[in-house]
């Protein structure tokens, strides 16, 4: 797959062009999830306004490296579209019709090979005989109606070639009924895997998210002596669930939890920093959305932390932003990064969405550090900080006092804001530390009784 | 004494009329020679010399008897006639007679008990006599006297045990035990001296007058010696080869070699074997090998011959015979190179015909030599770092001595290139342990040194070898990377070895990394080895290997201005204040256990050689400098409130620091740790200036690569720590301090000041605010806490950490099974993925304590085995 990896660099300001995470991300992506990205590569070559294509060269680059990605799918008619467009030819040579032909009789010849289990499969008796064990299943489905292995087998390598052709519901389906019967764990791993791509791309993500949860418990138990399986196989989920992080939010805690495990930063750590990236504009966006705000603050600790650990090796507006505001206290720093991370993100597939909220939840992190610090802020200086006009700076602080519980006033002759900060009471550092004592005390006792 | 037969042979050249009787004789002498050097060790000095006149002496003939050696010499030394010299001559008889009396009175004292049939006191009589008379053997010719004892008392023995068994008195407990250790005794020595005996028994008569002609001879013996000396030193085998080509030549036939050779073999690691006699044979021998066979054989056993020699506990080999065997080793690996047709491999089968050399069979590929090319490379190696341990490193024979790595590492590469061939035909079943023990071999040259100098070393290896001959495993590189060769060498170690040799390769390999400024690497396998967790079941040289590497990691953070890794990486071995040990680099005094010579030898044999050192006066003042940097900010910190006074960072630091302070007049600084000191006061007292003149005229930097940038490094660091130490101990006496006012103090501009400022009040440590309006820090009063507060605080801190403790506890004993106790999930990932936790600013955290676990280097390995 690193092979069909294309330079497809899309900005014009190299600045930002040098942050484009393409190359890094497609080794870990399926070639068909690699699709989505590429078209968006040519989007961003279109020109808004007039539709006009501002890099011809580029495009074309582009659309060499769709066909060479997808050439070895069985999705021919686009691949012979692809293939007309690339060499200005107006019929597709007939090699691509022989293949076309050759992928219909074989999906035919599945089709037949399958037709009997999935026929038994609808049937709501057999179903009703179906118990968890797999094994008497099987053993009960080739008593009573003759399935055999192979014919099991058929579903899987059906549900491949579908896939392959981009049916994905239909691949899906298929993967799923395989699941439910085979006993061979290799095989039902990899329908695991490709049921959460087939789920990925056809944008279901609810069942996308229990998929990714079928994949990490597989990780876990079956590749538990592995370490090298389990670092590539956690790397390519941590590719994967990016889909659902950034396109379905009530994906974005499950799957934030998930990030934030400790086997999965240690992924992230050792083999693909720039995932910090996500992991960063996810947590930030995230603040303030959360029910539980505990949760929230230690994850971004702990994005702090690790993006101090790796800054020798993966650097990026969105993490330099981090860096200065969070490790430095520079806010200068913190506002030039800010300026380039929200061009950065703009640009990013998964994170066009993104931008404007990261840019607002910035801007917050920004005030509360910085109201943190300092006991009288001018205006004009918080503004410039924020990005905003004098207006609208005191305009958005006015709501941030008044939506957060924030101390602090605005003396509007003077033009400064006045913060106060209650110096924290001895008692209360007291009473806060010994809190959970009690609770946890009573877990202990319990589980030594039992 | 023994110098005198030296003389006495070389003039000698009489002897060779004998020359033919010698190899009749040969076989017995050999015998002979086993058992008389009871006491191995104390034949060192004499033993050169010994061997050399041996060849003379024995030639002499079997039915000479030697009352002694003085005696022995005379019947080469009289046909030289020279008598006048006559006043050496009593000088030497002096010296002999003491022994020869010695010898006698013990001969006196057997006799008398055989007259009284005690025969515990001649079993211990017995027993002296032999301890005597091994000094006074030479070339396996005992005194005259001695040989008449012995034969006597074999014939009282017999006809005592004759007697035994006919009268039915039993002799008492104490005498029956004592003829029974005289039997076996005798039966064991008797048969050393045999022909000796022999010929007593024939004339006994003859054989002692023998002696009388032979009085004068000594004399001529010491004048040539003289003259002598100054010229063995140099051309020791010349003035053998004097006499051999006399006579000797003649025996070495190319037929005779491997009869030579097994009677050499079979007399190997026996006692009393003559040694450097074997090694000139075998150098004969070589010369007169022809066919390739014939030479590998005479090279193996010539390379081992000498190893023997430096097999004494804590000599090192003499260095010619190094040079020596060094040359032939490189000659042996030669002739393997061209004979492709023969090879040396450990799993062959011992070739026992003698007569015929083995002729390629059939359907074979080769002859196959018995023998382990790896072990004599690493033998040699060894023997080089022996001697370089005993060398005074501060002499020019050091460096002389150390020029000799570099053919060293030919011949390892050499080999490496040999055993590589061997691999390539899988039918010979090489083991790959072999080539990993070379490999290892040579990763061990080359990884504590700079790459301009494993440079050096690579071109020299490869002008060595054909440039038609390439290394699979490090192809020929033009451009002769250290780096990369590093690289490609632990890579094979690591895909085909496993255990020590695996964790040596990646020790080594960090050190590089770490030594060429690489940190994060480093730091990462450092981390990712996991060598820290089970570094403890390792040997001890691994163990040694472990401590220097963490410590080049340690110096290599300080050197990229990474002061809080570097004191944390450096603080187990600095710490400890037991460096030296730890490091390998100088056995420490033992103040309150004794340690046993054993121990003490182990430990000596352990050192390193001087050229390896990691320098300890550099290492202590980059440890001091950082414990410096981290250490005056804390104590600033936590100087005012004393709850919290408990948390040190470096106790060595403090106990420093704290003698300093109680020193009444402190003088001008005088070495590394007064300046550290000084530093440190100056600093405390918001000097910064004056404390970074004092680090900077610490000498030792200059011994670190771009000491300017590393001066530049610590004077920013002493700036900010300076601030902020500033600001910790003068905060409670403002109520506002001028960011610009700090900035001129500091000479840092003020964003740098805001940035640390903001910092501070972030992580709670300042009770204070910016204003931004007039640019300002202003402070907040009232925060100090009364005692009673403080001691809550403490209280509930305490209670806290007793919740955690049991819960630890609990979690232990249940296994972790009761996940009740997930508490930190930043913890289980420290625990679990390992690698990279917990590395990073622990400083700004509110925890104190150092956390345990897998998060630091948990260093200082070694620490049970050198307290034994």
């Amino acid at each position: 797959m690193a092979s069909t990896a294309p330079p497809s660099t899309n900005g014009d300001t190299s600045s930002v062009a040098d942050y484009d995470l393409m190359l890094k991300l497609a080794p870990h992506l399926d070639r068909h999830m690699i699709f989505p990205l590429l078209e968006f590569g040519t989007s961003q070559l279109v020109d808004e306004e007039t539709g006009d294509i501002k890099d011809e060269k580029k495009l074309r680059d582009i659309t060499q490296a769709k066909y060479s990605l997808l050439k070895k799918t069985n999705m021919t008619d686009y691949v012979a579209n692809l293939y007309c467009e690339l060499e200005g030819l107006k019929e597709p040579p007939s090699e691509f019709a022989d293949r076309k032909q050759k992928v219909f009789s074989q999906l035919e010849k599945y089709e037949q090979e399958t037709s009997k289990i999935t026929e038994l499969l609808q049937r709501d008796d057999v179903v009703n005989a179906l118990r968890s064990d797999k094994v008497a299943n099987l053993e009960f489905l080739k008593r009573e109606h003759e399935v055999t292995v192979e014919m099991v087998d058929a579903l899987y390598d059906f549900g491949n070639l579908q896939y392959s052709c981009g049916n994905y519901g239909d691949a899906s389906d298929l993967l799923y009924r395989f699941r439910v019967l085979s006993t061979d764990d290799q095989k039902v791993a990899s329908a695991t895997w490709g049921r959460l791509a087939c789920e990925i791309l056809s944008m279901n993500w609810e069942s996308a998210m229990e998929e990714v949860q079928k994949v990490r418990e597989s990780i876990d138990s079956r590749l538990a002596n592995n370490a090298l399986a389990q670092l590539e196989h956690r790397t390519s989920l941590i590719h994967w669930a990016l889909f659902p992080l950034f396109n379905f939010p009530a994906a974005r805690e499950p799957l934030l939890e998930l990030l934030f495990n400790p086997n999965f930063i240690n992924t992230i750590q050792a083999n693909c920093a720039w995932i910090l990236r996500y992991l960063t504009v996810a947590v930030i966006t995230g603040r303030g959305r959360s029910k539980n705000q505990g949760i929230q603050q230690k994850q971004m600790k702990d994005i702090v932390r690790i993006v101090k650990q790796e800054s020798y090796e993966y650097q990026d507006p969105v993490t330099r932003f981090v860096h200065a505001l969070c490790i430095d206290f520079d806010f200068e720093e913190a506002q030039n990064q800010l300026v380039l991370a929200e061009e950065v993100l703009r640009r990013d597939f998964f994170l066009l969405q993104s931008a404007d909220d990261f840019v607002d939840s910035a801007r917050h992190l920004i005030f509360e550090s910085y109201c943190k610090i300092h006991a009288r802020i001018t205006l004009k200086d918080l503004s410039a900080r924020l990005g905003l006009n004098k207006d609208d700076a005191e305009k958005w602080i006015v709501n941030l006092i008044r939506d957060t519980r924030l101390d602090a006033k605005i003396d509007y002759q003077e033009g400064t804001v006045v913060m106060n900060h209650p110096p924290s009471s001895v008692y209360q550092q007291v009473i806060e530390r010994t809190k959970g004592g009690f609770f946890r005390t009573q877990v202990l006792s319990a589980a030594v009784a039992k | 004494m023994s110098r005198f037969f030296r003389g006495g042979d070389d003039s000698s050249t009489e002897s060779s009329s004998d020359e033919e009787e010698l190899y009749s004789g040969s076989e017995e002498e050999e015998e002979e020679k086993k058992d008389q050097d009871v006491d191995d060790s104390s034949s060192d000095d004499d033993e050169p010399e010994a061997a050399a006149d041996s060849g003379s002496d024995s030639d002499g003939d079997a039915k000479k008897k030697g009352v002694n050696r003085f005696l022995a010499d005379a019947d080469s030394d009289s046909s030289s006639g020279d008598d006048s010299d006559n006043e050496t001559q009593a000088k030497v008889k002096s010296a002999k007679d003491k022994r020869f009396d010695e010898l006698e009175a013990t001969v006196t004292a057997i006799q008398n008990g055989q007259k009284i049939n005690d025969w515990g006191s001649i079993s211990n009589e017995l027993d002296k006599l032999n301890r005597q008379v091994i000094k006074q053997i030479d070339g396996g010719k005992a005194p005259k006297l001695y040989i008449k004892c012995i034969a006597d008392l074999e014939d009282f023995m017999n006809e005592t045990l004759a007697k035994q068994k006919v009268t039915p008195k039993k002799m008492n407990a104490t005498n029956a035990r004592g003829l029974n250790v005289v039997k076996q005794r005798i039966k064991k020595n008797n048969k050393d001296f045999q022909a000796q005996i022999d010929a007593y028994r024939k004339d006994s008569d003859d054989f002692m007058e023998s002696d009388e002609e032979e009085v004068p001879a000594p004399k001529v013996a010491k004048v040539r010696f003289q003259d002598l000396t100054a010229e063995q030193g140099q051309d020791d085998d010349e003035g053998f080869a004097t006499v051999g080509k006399g006579g000797r030549t003649l025996l070495f036939t190319p037929e005779s070699i491997f009869k030579h050779l097994r009677t050499i073999m079979e007399s190997r690691g026996k006692k009393n074997t003559d040694r450097l006699e074997q090694i000139k044979i075998m150098e004969k021998l070589y010369e007169v090998a022809v066919t390739p066979y014939q030479k590998i054989r005479v090279l193996m056993t010539l390379v081992s011959a000498r190893f023997d020699l430096g097999s004494g506990a804590a000599t090192s080999m003499p260095l010619e015979h190094w040079k020596a065997a060094e040359k032939e080793l490189a000659t042996l690996l030669r002739v393997l190179e061209t004979e492709k047709d023969h090879i040396v491999i450990e799993n062959a089968e011992e070739w026992d015909d003698d007569e015929k050399p083995p002729t390629l069979e059939d359907g074979a590929k080769y002859i196959r030599i018995p023998g382990s090319v790896v072990s004599y490379i690493e033998r040699l190696d060894d023997e080089l770092t022996r001697s370089l341990q005993s060398i005074d490193p501060h002499t020019s024979e050091y460096i002389e001595r150390l020029t000799d790595e570099g053919s060293l590492y030919n011949i390892i590469f050499q080999g490496l290139l040999y055993y590589e061939m061997l691999r390539k035909d899988a039918s010979l079943e090489v083991p790959q342990e072999s080539l990993n023990r070379i490999i290892q071999r040579r990763l061990d040259h080359v990884y504590f040194k700079p790459s301009q100098v494993v440079k050096i070393l690579e071109e020299n290896c490869w002008k060595e070898v054909p440039s038609n001959v390439d290394s699979e495993i490090t192809p020929r590189d033009p451009s002769h990377d250290a780096g990369h060769l590093l690289n490609v060498l632990c890579n094979y170690l690591f895909e085909n070895s496993d255990g020590i040799i695996r964790a040596r390769a990646m020790l080594c390999q960090i050190y590089f990394l770490a030594l060429h400024d690489q940190y994060y690497q480093a730091r990462d396998m450092m981390l990712t080895s996991h060598l820290q967790e089970n570094i403890a079941n390792f040997d001890i040289t691994t163990q040694i290997l472990y401590n220097r590497t963490l410590v080049q990691v340690g110096l290599c953070a300080f050197r990229k201005g990474l002061v809080y890794d570097a004191q944390n990486t450096l603080q187990e071995i600095c710490g400890s204040g037991r460096q030296k040990e730890l490091l390998a680099q100088g056995v420490m005094i033992q103040r309150f256990n004794q340690v046993s010579p054993e121990q003490e030898r182990l430990e000596k044999q352990r050192q390193l050689p001087f050229h390896m050192h990691i320098n300890l006066e550099l290492l202590e003042c980059v440890y001091l400098t950082c414990s410096m940097l981290l250490e005056i900010p804390l104590l600033a910190q936590t100087g005012s409130s004393p709850d919290v006074k408990k948390r040190v960072i470096s106790k060595t630091y403090r106990r420093m620091l704290e003698y300093h302070e109680r020193q009444i007049f402190t003088g001008p600084p005088e070495n590394t740790r007064d300046h550290v000191m000084q530093a440190s006061k100056a600093l405390a007292a918001g000097e910064w200036k004056k404390a970074t003149t004092f680090v900077h005229s610490i000498k030792i930097w200059e011994l670190m690569p771009n000491t300017e940038d590393i001066k530049t490094m610590l004077a920013k660091q002493i700036q900010e720590e300076g601030l902020r130490t500033y600001l910790f101990t003068y905060a409670p006496f403002y109520d506002t301090l001028s960011i610009a006012s700090l900035s001129t103090m500091f000479e840092l501009d003020t964003r740098k000041v805001s940035a640390v400022v903001s910092k501070m009040i972030s992580h709670e440590e300042l009770a204070a605010a910016l204003d931004q309006v007039t640019e300002t820090v202003i402070f907040r009063k009232g925060v100090e806490l009364s005692r009673l507060q403080s001691l809550a605080l403490t209280l509930s801190d305490k209670a806290s950490a007793l919740i955690e403790t049991n819960e630890r506890t609990l979690e232990h004993r249940t296994q972790g099974s009761a996940n009740a106790f997930n508490r930190k999930d930043g913890r289980g990932g420290n625990r679990g993925g390992g690698q990279r936790g917990g590395r990073g600013g622990a400083r700004t955290g509110g925890n104190p304590q150092r956390q345990a676990g897998g998060t630091q280097f948990t260093g200082g390995a070694l620490g049970a085995a050198v307290r034994g």
